[in-house]
């Protein structure tokens, strides 16, 4: 009788040694839309540019890719081309006074300032690089393997999507369009036959203000279609919905919260020595006194500690060019881009005024917050049209730089490279920030049609490479 | 009696919704292992030391030896919230022991000592999952030493009292969100002070009654190593090798059981155990280095829970025993605050068990566990990480007893 106990003891423990803990399977769904064959149309954020750069896994981390990946589990077809770079270091192209020149993506490295400080921060990938080779990676044409899902192109605007040869202005588009010289962007998305598209356009036509520090235009609510906002955006619209009936349009986030804007501060002007606060305040007094002669408010003044900067303001409307300097406001913004050294040893913000092109006034950020607001407006009423699912990345983007939020144990701010989501160019995405954009999307596109589309592990995705 | 036995169960497992778990493992007698784990009610020998010291003068003979193991192989399943993505732990086994001895001295006094194992935790997930921000892996033990001292007032009434001496220790890994795979393990060692009383009453012939509160240790590690593994440009404000302290309470238990001898053969008993979680609010580090970087603070916000408990015997003979089981444990751990450090979930068990005594000195004690967790929705709100997860474990268990 024992043993036969034992034996049942036996079967038991084996019996019981191939039960395993089951969770139930993710149904993927598509709901009420078709994801078969998807485009995503935009501009650099679409394209998967970041670390001021296109370069090729930037590229495939973008969140465009990223969705395209997640849609294959609903439905999509597998399919997504991106007219990929050549290159990992990636090419960007900037316009000089002594004409175009090329550089790479940024990383963090160990940058030399003018005092002999060294310090983490972004660095060319490639210094001083072959500027023929990049030319050549940059514009070498990728359009025989086209059609491309992925039609987002750095530095579009609304207007620009509708303008046949825009490859002629434009390398980025220029290196996959058949003919540069007459297609027009929109046209490509036809190309694919696409059962749902993505639409995220609009950043520019505030941002290239923005980014200029006011220099540029930004883009007019009114006017005919390729000009006004409104007008080309529906004509955008329209055409991606002449061959796919259902997509996602995202608004503009809030520009002026990105670390592009907020890293560098208002008042950098240590001044320790009270020689020199007493000299600085004497060679403005002269400016003072006019201010005062003018009965404008205006005044510069110094004082042990932090200081606000001098900056150039063509605004302020006086008729003495030289005199349109001011000490910029706590509300106002620093670019990114300011060359740091000049501030150090060249004398910028004290003896020397910060040109306008690396600020970004009161005024200016007004006009900025103007515009975003109108355009989103638009936005919004254009999703409930036309029926389409609506990402609002404006509230995200509040939402991170107000609180932060977090994803998988990863806390995302708006501050600059510790704060996970924006990448070193401050205004693009880091691949987990794509991540968390193309999530995002996925709780869109299942709210508006009813359906299971997978979202990705945030934590999947790589954080800021540092040395 | 089947009938009886059936309704009781289903009244119990109907009617509770709060539980224990946690990092408690209950497994520190063999007998009692398949007895639904019910040990306070019963005189088993030496190993009431543990469930209950009240009972340890109940001892028949007048030396008790007993030690054993079982061997844990558990394993937790998780799929993520609104994602495909699914993981399973590769748990290493968990071998929970136990060591008693005891003596009578006299009618009145029975001394004893007992080593056991009452928490611990071995969770491994892989390297490079998706909560691996959170944890990678962590292995928690803690030893119980246990002098002990018993009194029989007389043939009805006992009270025991045990000091116990707690050696710890706890090792995990988390990843951090730096290039190139950084992480930070973290080990430290703690040892601590507590005790355990018990009385056992047996008011009428075939009735006993077991009353036992073991006390809440806390273990303190100070001093533990930190080791983090950043990129070099980081090792400047996060040092390589730092050190933490940290506070892990074990909660106290009250248990209350009733066995009732309903025939010269077959024994019932019913258990009432309750954990007092709530105590592992928050588990905080600081560190010696860069505590304004690195130090935290991480809501846990147990409660309270509550393990009904049955248990019941059948002697063949006096050479022969079988037992069989059941109890539920609900999760001491708060649906939003729920990290899959430890997978404690709402479970269900039953166990069952045999005796064996081939002589009136050696007895041999086999048990078995099955425990499975009940498929739940959980978060860590702090690090926006959640999914359903469900656990299974299969226990089996061996167990020596020499007495003289």
């Amino acid at each position: 009788m024992k043993t036969k106990y034992i034996l049942y003891f036996a079967i038991v423990l084996f019996l019981a040694g191939s039960c395993k803990p089951v969770v139930d399977d993710f149904t993927p769904e598509s709901g009420s839309a078709d994801l078969t064959s998807y485009v995503a149309v935009g501009n650099s954020l679409t394209a998967g540019y970041a670390d001021a750069s296109l370069y090729a896994s930037g590229q495939e981390y973008g969140f465009a890719n990223i969705l395209a990946q997640q849609f294959a589990y609903a439905g999509g077809n597998g399919t997504f081309k991106i007219p990929m770079m050549p290159t990992e270091d990636g090419v960007s192209p900037h316009l000089t006074p002594n004409g175009l020149y090329f550089t790479t993506k940024l990383v963090v490295g160990y940058s030399t300032d003018c005092i002999g400080n060294v310090s983490l921060a972004p660095v060319p990938a490639v210094p001083n690089p072959d500027q023929a080779k990049l030319g050549a990676e940059l514009t070498t044409s990728v359009a025989a393997d086209g059609p491309f899902n992925n039609i987002g192109v750095p530095g579009v605007k609304v207007g620009h999507l509708l303008a046949p040869g825009l490859g002629m202005l434009n390398p980025y588009y220029g290196r996959f369009a058949a003919n540069p010289a007459t297609d027009a962007l929109i046209g490509e998305a036809a190309k694919v036959n696409p059962t749902f598209f993505s639409l995220w356009i609009g950043n520019n036509d505030v941002l290239g203000y923005a980014s200029s520090g006011g220099t540029e235009d930004i883009t007019p609510f009114d006017g005919p279609a390729g000009v006004g906002f409104a007008a080309s955006y529906t004509a955008v619209l329209q055409s991606l919905l002449a061959s796919a009936d259902k997509g996602v349009i995202a608004n503009i986030p809030d520009i002026t919260s990105a670390a592009f804007f907020t890293t560098v501060p208002y008042n950098p002007i240590v001044l320790d020595d009270q020689a020199q606060v007493d000299l600085l305040n004497a060679a403005y007094a002269p400016y003072n006194g006019a201010m005062a002669q003018f009965g404008l408010p205006y005044r510069i003044e110094w004082k042990l500690g932090p200081n606000p900067m001098v900056i150039a303001d063509l605004d302020m409307g006086i008729p003495v060019l030289a005199l349109n300097i001011r000490q910029i406001e706590s509300d106002e913004m620093v670019l990114l881009t300011i060359p740091q050294d000049s501030i150090k040893c060249a004398f910028w913000g004290t003896q020397k005024p910060i040109p306008d092109e690396y600020i970004l006034t009161a005024k200016e950020i007004n006009n900025v917050k103007n515009a975003t607001w109108q355009f989103n407006k638009f936005i919004k009423e254009s999703a409930s049209d036309y029926g389409l699912a609506f990402a609002d990345f404006n509230s995200l983007m509040k939402k991170v730089s107000s609180t932060g939020m977090v994803a998988d144990g990863i806390t995302f701010t708006n501050a600059f490279i510790t704060g996970n989501l924006f990448s070193l160019d401050g205004i693009h995405l880091t691949p987990q920030g794509n991540a968390i954009v193309a999530n995002f999307y996925i709780d869109a596109i299942n709210s508006t049609y009813g359906a299971n589309i997978p979202k990705v592990n945030v934590s999947d995705y790589p954080p800021a490479v540092l040395p | 009696m089947r009938k009886f036995t059936f309704l009781l169960l289903s009244s119990v497992f109907l009617s509770m919704t709060v539980f224990a778990g946690g990092y408690q493992v209950r497994l520190q007698g063999n007998k009692q292992n398949g007895f639904g784990l019910v040990g306070t009610p019963l005189s088993v020998g030496s190993s009431a030391m543990f469930y209950n010291p009240g009972a340890l003068g109940f001892m028949e003979s007048k030396i008790d030896f007993e030690f054993g193991g079982s061997a844990i192989l558990s394993t937790a399943a998780f799929q993520k919230a609104g994602s495909n993505y699914q993981a399973e732990t590769d748990n290493p086994l968990g071998t929970p022991f136990y060591f008693y001895f005891a003596g009578k001295l006299g009618k009145l006094i029975t001394l004893g000592l007992g080593v056991y194992t009452p928490y611990g935790n071995s969770a491994k997930w892989e390297s490079d999952w998706a909560g691996k921000n959170l944890i990678q892996d962590i292995s928690l033990t803690a030893i119980y030493v246990q002098p002990t001292i018993a009194f029989n007032f007389n043939e009805k009434f006992g009270v025991g009292l045990g000091f116990v001496y707690t050696i710890g220790g706890v090792e995990l890994n988390k990843g951090l969100n730096y290039s190139g795979d950084a992480g930070v393990n973290l080990k430290g060692d703690a040892t601590s002070f507590g005790y355990n009383v018990g009385i056992f009453f047996r008011p009428v012939e075939n009735w006993s009654i077991g009353l036992n509160y073991r006390s809440e240790i806390i273990m303190s590690v100070e001093g533990g190593d930190a080791t983090f593994t950043v990129p070099s440009s980081l090792q400047g404000v996060i040092p390589t090798n730092n050190k933490f302290n940290a506070e892990l309470p074990l909660p106290a238990n009250l248990d209350l059981g009733v066995a009732v001898q309903i025939t010269e053969k077959f024994m019932l008993a019913v258990e009432f155990d309750w954990v007092f979680w709530s105590v592992y609010d928050t588990l905080s580090f600081t560190f010696e280095e860069a505590g304004d970087l690195l130090d935290s603070k991480n809501p846990r916000k147990y409660s309270n829970t509550f393990i009904p408990r049955l248990g019941m015997e059948y002697a063949f003979s006096e050479k022969f025993q079988i037992r069989g089981g059941a109890y539920y444990d609900t999760s001491p751990a708060n649906d939003r605050y729920f990290t899959p450090e430890t997978v404690t979930l709402n479970t269900f068990a039953y166990t069952l068990g045999l005796s064996w005594y081939p002589n009136e000195h050696f007895g041999l004690d086999l048990s078995f566990l099955q425990t499975f967790g009940l498929k739940s929705d959980k978060t860590y709100q702090p690090d926006n990480f959640g999914g359903t997860y469900q656990t299974s474990a299969i226990i089996p268990g061996l167990g020596l007893s020499f007495k003289f």
